[in-house]
């Protein structure tokens, strides 16, 4: 129990945000409209708003509709993300438990570690080109990273007194890393599966940036080389609104599951 | 968020000390841990070897040995004006600005947000509208508004470093141990030196956090930048190396940046352990 | 052994929470009354969750009562201040400074010089026994030691009264005696004027000269007050001392 009692927040406290996002948007329409800041420098929210109703059926000028370049982009990056998931963690719980697969799977892994995952996207370019395998090779290098290292750190983690209760019953090593290992890192393992979205998603983006011929980064490249600002600013919102959908889908997912498994007990 | 995975030998291996599972009968030497790493490291480079000289695939993938021998090369030849450490040079000086310019804007202005609501209640949701686009969904408007010079580099680092710094700064002040400030207002402590003695040392460490992602973050933002377009660079080199057909081009810098990355992460948990000395290990 | 001016005074103290919408109203502590004397070491027992940190902190001056007053030495309390000093359950020394800095730093807010405050500083940390580990950070320290260093802080400012919660709570049975000892110790070197609160009954008649019990549930109210006559130092086995312990508990039904 908190000692605190707690304060009614004053009403203009809880009034300056709202103040602060509209106060935002009307001084960038001003902006705008005033032309202080050109027009071939940043499109003025209204413009970006029918932008966004007409590329919902209007495929010009950049080939695709606007939902064609979202979906394109999240079946990317999912399906890099699915791969990094069904391999980084088995790898990585199997790290944490068997010294064999640790002493084998480490040194690769720690050469790849460090290597930022946009500096994979010229090497994927090279191997399988513009196209969707080299999307779903880069999401993957980059994915895997943070999903072995949670799946080793969480089965580190379990608790010792567990793992010593369960030798005593006679336990084999296969059934203590299936039976107490595997439960205990899972929430370690949801830790990892967050910061592999968001880096797959930030990676995916940047590889459209580079080289695409659709999806969302496609379209932010595409309103700079034609010179449409709206463009821009229409693709990075939709990174944003998707990137923080996703986002909250998995937080979801992940409250639901792990709920259960606190109440289990063997989380901790 | 940051894991390490180098600190746990003895533990793991005190716990397989009795085991009698799988492993148990292939013998002490195969359990061995360094044994393995070599064997590791032995059979990853002769695959690689291998896998590069059958048949067409050395077009795609070099040798380990022709690696190094392109490292070599970019080490002496100069390739677009520049050798590769001046390339190394071009991007840490876009990195050095650019994060320098997001954590003095980034760091002063999440302890505001941290020490005035009003000030929160004010900018924090423009941020967050912020928040999820990623620093290098900004690359074209950087080049629309700064040409495809240094300015749209650094605008982008700066913005990635920016982020971490803020929440860093700002979740660090917030999450400081009340009790704490009982503690000092018991000792008759003011306002102002309860914010000298307390809430910034108590915040420090996670703003140090911050710094260090804000700067590895850095690094990646210079290099997408660097692909989308420039003339010097990390960046440039390795898509040199793809326009070029050259992947051992490509996997020579790629070796260059994740040393580089890897030495940034060292030394700055070094200065860390410098700066922080009370800073408790996690456990295990 | 106490001359009788009146340090601590409060006046029909109660508490009320509320929860954060103002909906559930929990009362804390109700018509509190008492008085402690100088140099008066005076120990304020009750089992859990019965309001005697509460009680504590409102005479710190950290929580506000929602009835009555604390005078010291006859001002009324408005806030935390120097000349109350407080040792907390949970330790909370500052991780970033070493003992040293821990122990000096009432000091250096009330604007000793660097070199007095170290004389002073020192002078305390050896009188709990810690010379040797000034350079110490508060994580290398063991719960008893980190406990001394609070005593330590507590007593370097020369508050008027020292408040003490439950500060052995968290340390294991052996230590806990040997604290008390030091506690006792210290104390019969340096008088101060004590409100220690325990819900260890052995721990009050130990090191208390009066002890007052709460009532064991909610809201907290005073139930009794034993005066403890035994000669310091007390031995846990004495005969007076295990009859003294035994009449408070059975009047006490410490509730679990």
């Amino acid at each position: 129990m908190n000692s605190e009692t707690k304060l009614k927040d004053p009403l203009s406290l809880k009034i300056a945000p709202w103040v602060s996002v509209i106060g935002f948007f009307v001084v960038w329409q001003l902006l705008i409209d005033t032309e202080i800041v050109p027009r071939i420098l940043l499109a003025s929210p209204v413009e970006v708003g029918k932008l966004l109703i007409d590329k919902l059926t209007n495929p010009d000028p950049d080939g695709a509709v606007l939902m064609t370049h979202t979906i394109i982009s999240l079946i990317e990056a999912l399906l890099g993300y699915i791969l990094a998931l069904i391999t980084g963690i088995p790898l990585g719980l199997l790290m944490g438990w068997f010294v064999v697969a640790e002493g084998l799977a480490r040194p690769p892994f720690e050469m790849i570690r460090p290597i930022p995952p946009v500096a994979w996207i010229p090497l994927a370019i090279f191997w399988f080109g513009i196209g969707i395998t080299g999307k779903v090779f880069i999401i993957w290098a980059c994915a895997v990273v943070p999903c072995v290292i949670n799946a080793y750190t969480g089965v580190r983690m379990a608790n010792p007194t567990l793992i010593q209760m369960a030798r005593t019953y006679g336990a084999s090593d296969w059934q203590i890393f299936t039976k107490i290992c595997i439960p205990s890192a899972l929430p370690m393992v949801f830790g990892g599966l967050q910061i592999a979205l968001a880096l797959a998603w930030t990676t995916l983006v940047a590889a459209e940036l580079i080289a695409a011929d659709a999806g969302l980064g496609y379209l932010i490249t595409m309103g700079r080389r034609l010179l449409r600002p709206d463009m821009i600013v229409l693709g990075m919102i939709m990174v944003g609104l998707t990137g923080w959908f996703i986002g909250n889908i998995i937080d979801r997912i992940e409250r639901r599951l792990t709920a259960g498994l606190e109440r289990g007990g063997a989380a901790t | 968020m940051k894991t390490t995975m180098g600190h746990t030998v003895s533990v793991h291996a005190a716990s397989h000390g009795n085991g009698k599972g799988t492993a148990a009968h292939i013998g002490k030497v195969v359990k061995n841990r360094y044994v393995l790493y070599f064997v590791s490291i032995v059979s990853l480079l002769v695959i690689w070897h291998f896998s590069a000289v059958i048949g067409e695939s050395s077009k795609y993938m070099p040798t380990p040995a022709m690696v190094l021998t392109e490292l070599w090369r970019i080490a002496h030849e100069n390739l677009a004006g520049k050798n590769l450490l001046g390339h190394l040079w071009s991007s840490m000086h876009r990195v050095l600005i650019g994060f320098a310019i997001g954590s003095l804007v980034g760091v002063p202005l999440g302890l505001f947000m941290a020490l005035n609501r009003y000030l929160n209640a004010l900018v924090k949701p423009i941020f967050d509208l912020f928040k999820p686009m990623p620093p290098i969904s900004w690359i074209s408007l950087a080049i629309l508004w700064f040409g495809i010079g240094e300015e749209s580099k650094v605008f982008i680092i700066a913005i990635g470093a920016f982020v971490p710094a803020l929440i860093n700064s700002y979740n660090g002040i917030r999450l400081v141990d009340p009790a704490l400030y009982d503690a000092i207002r018991m000792l008759g402590a003011n306002r102002w030196q309860t914010m000298i003695e307390v809430t910034f040392p108590a915040g420090f460490p996670a703003l140090f956090a911050g710094l260090q992602i804000a700067l590895s973050v850095a690094w990646s933002c210079v290099l997408a930048a660097e692909l989308v377009s420039a003339r010097s660079g990390m960046g440039f080199l390795i898509i040199l190396g793809m326009t070029m057909s050259n992947p051992a081009m490509i996997l020579s810098g790629m070796v260059v940046i994740a040393i580089t990355a890897y030495l940034i992460t060292v030394v700055l948990s070094n200065v860390e352990k410098w700066v922080c000395p009370w800073k408790v290990e996690l456990p295990q | 052994m106490t001359d009788q001016t009146t340090k601590i005074e409060c006046q029909n103290l109660s508490k009320i929470f509320k929860q954060r919408s103002g909906k559930v109203q929990i009362p804390v502590l109700e018509s509190i009354s008492l008085s402690v004397v100088e140099n008066e070491f005076l120990v304020i027992v009750g089992p859990g969750q019965c309001g005697k940190t509460t009680l504590l902190r409102i005479i710190a001056g950290l929580e506000t009562p929602t009835t009555g007053k604390v005078f010291l030495d006859g001002k009324e309390v408005t806030g935390p201040g120097p000349d109350r000093g407080m040792v907390f359950q949970k330790y909370t020394l500052f991780p970033w400074k070493t003992v040293m800095g821990n122990v000096e730093m009432g000091l250096k807010i009330g604007g000793m010089s660097k070199r007095q405050r170290r004389e002073v500083a020192s002078h305390y940390i050896n009188l709990v026994g810690l010379q040797g580990f000034e350079k110490a950070y508060p994580h290398q320290l063991s719960g008893g030691m980190k406990q001394r260093v609070g005593i330590a802080r507590a007593y370097a400012n020369n508050p008027k009264v020292l408040l003490l919660d439950e500060p052995f709570g968290q340390l294991d049975a052996q230590t806990r005696y040997l604290m008390e000892q030091e506690t006792a110790r210290i104390w019969s070197v340096e008088k101060k004027t004590v409100i220690f609160v325990t819900n260890s009954i052995e721990e009050a008649v130990y090191l208390a000269d009066r002890i007052v019990t709460l009532e064991g549930k909610l809201p907290g109210r005073l139930k009794s007050t034993y005066v403890v006559n035994l000669p310091r130092p007390r031995e846990h086995i004495d005969k007076e001392f295990l009859e003294m312990r035994h009449t408070i508990t059975k009047e006490t039904e410490l509730l679990l």
